[in-house]
């Protein structure tokens, strides 16, 4: 009668007091931490420095940081043995990057080829991040100007006979990109970098002074130190130059490594650009990965840190 | 009808004395404050995080403690903390350290007074657990536990190596420093 479910009331109460006996103070921490995760993360390091091997990567030189960076590129292998395989012809670019805020770098810099100064800002628009305010991707800007000094060069490159005057116009170019860049894991990233050049002067009249190219670059992490990177530029078939001084022009391709040790970067790589700057590498780029002109090169990135120290 | 009362009586008073143990048994941090120093030949790193995360329950003197390496704060440079978390510690694949164990001193932590205690647990950093007896100060007063204690993690113990080229700015030996106040929950 009453008796049963009086019982059952009475197993019902003491089963749910006697758990208590057993806490498992491990799982209602891990419940107390995970109710406190109510941040967002940003995903840091997409990159290990701020360009993948020419070209701009997604990371910015982080604020109050100055990034000192040496690139060296040779010869071209097919140059045989004599040559040492092009280690005999050296061209080079000292460049200095810094990180104003958190978004916004600024750098400067100076190639031996062409004896070109150039400029650039780069600036982060959206940055990839995990939690409540996820965002799938990061979005950087990058403009960046291009002043060409080696008349010669430039006279060589773009047919202008010695009599006629060169103004200083005619020596500077620009270069627009939009970087789309996604951390996919904590070994691979990728991103996409749909670029503008304009370039004053141009080869042929039939060129046209707005070179429009697609760019996709990627790195896969193989230690904790070490990754390969490659990068790679499709210039738009009526948007491109065809050729330059006698040469046919083809697209870049860059395979490399990073390896990273305590504050300096150092990338190695294996490409078909001459130049180390947008307009040249990638709008100018006479090699052929099929005929062998391959050039070694690398790149050393040394970071200093100049202003105040975070907290 | 009295077999009934009686067994419901008796049912209300065991759900009631057990619950009203429970129930004052457990602390947990409320302000958790954990920091280290590398003390090297070249260079001296200091960071900390507010976000140590602890329960000690006093009924079994056992506890847990967790702290999110990815909340440590202060380093030499941004990069340097980015190195941190990439390179040494891969928070990534190992997010939080932890120390879980048991008091082994009988301590009655209900009552106020000061003792230093010795907890002996599994220190758990960059996935590698390592079993550890660390000294501990702890204080009662007026139902809060104030928690103190300084004592070295080192690398090795925890498979991270120190690269040659950086073994003058890391030390092997790192000093923690533990400084939190813990409630009734």
């Amino acid at each position: 009668m009453r008796l049963i479910p009086l019982t059952l009331l009475a197993i019902l109460l003491t089963s749910a007091a006697l758990p208590q006996d057993t806490l498992d103070i491990d799982k209602i921490l891990d419940e107390e931490m995970n109710q406190k995760k109510d941040k967002t993360e940003l995903v840091e390091a997409t990159f290990k420095t701020s360009r993948i091997i020419h070209g701009h990567s997604i990371e910015n030189t982080a604020k109050g940081i100055l990034d000192f960076k040496i690139s060296h590129r040779f010869g071209t292998l097919n140059n045989g043995f004599y040559q040492l395989f092009g280690l005999d012809n050296a061209t080079m670019r000292m460049g200095l990057d810094y990180g104003i805020t958190n978004r916004l770098m600024i750098g400067w810099g100076r190639s031996t080829y062409q004896k070109q100064y150039d400029g650039f800002l780069k600036y982060r628009i959206l940055r990839q991040a995990n939690g409540v305010k996820a965002m799938p991707i990061s979005l950087s800007f990058m403009a960046a100007m291009f002043f060409a000094t080696d008349t010669s060069s430039l006279r060589n490159n773009y047919n202008i006979p010695t009599g006629v005057k060169m103004n200083t116009s005619d020596k500077l170019s620009y270069a627009y990109q939009l970087i789309i860049a996604r951390k996919f894991s904590t070994d691979f990233s990728m991103q996409i970098m749909p670029t503008l050049v304009h370039s004053n002067v141009v080869p042929y009249s039939t060129d046209p002074n707005d070179l429009f190219s697609i760019g996709i670059g990627g790195r896969l992490k193989l230690t904790k130190r070490v990754s390969i990177n490659a990068e790679y530029y499709y210039n738009i078939p009526g948007r491109k130059l065809e050729k330059m001084a006698g040469e046919e022009l083809h697209n870049p391709l860059s395979f490399g490594f990073d390896i990273e040790t305590g504050g300096h970067v150092f990338q190695l790589h294996f490409t078909n650009s001459r130049g180390m700057t947008e307009r040249q590498f990638i709008t100018e780029t006479p090699g052929s990965w099929g005929k062998g002109d391959i050039h070694f090169g690398f790149n050393v990135s040394r970071v200093f840190q100049i202003g105040k120290r975070k907290s | 009808m009295k077999r009934e009362k009686i067994i419901l009586y008796l049912a209300l008073a065991i759900t009631g004395f057990t619950a009203f143990k429970a129930a004052s048994t457990l602390f947990h941090a409320t302000e958790g404050k954990i920091s280290f120093r590398s003390d090297a030949p070249l260079e001296l790193i200091k960071a900390s995080s507010n976000s140590l995360a602890g329960i000690i329950d006093t009924s079994k003197n056992t506890f847990s403690f967790k702290v999110a390496i990815s909340s440590f704060e202060g380093f030499n440079s941004r990069t340097q903390r980015e190195h941190f978390n990439e390179n040494y510690m891969q928070t990534e694949k190992y997010p939080d350290a932890s120390f879980k164990g048991k008091i082994i001193e009988d301590l009655d932590l209900s009552k106020d007074g000061t003792a230093s205690v010795r907890a002996k647990g599994i220190l758990n950093i960059h996935g590698v657990d390592n079993e550890r007896i660390i000294k501990a100060d702890l204080t009662v007063k007026n139902k809060v536990i104030t928690l103190r204690s300084n004592f070295v993690v080192l690398l090795s113990d925890h498979n991270i190596p120190i690269p040659k080229v950086v073994y003058q700015k890391l030390a092997n030996e790192i000093k923690v420093e533990v400084n939190t106040t813990l409630q009734p929950r």
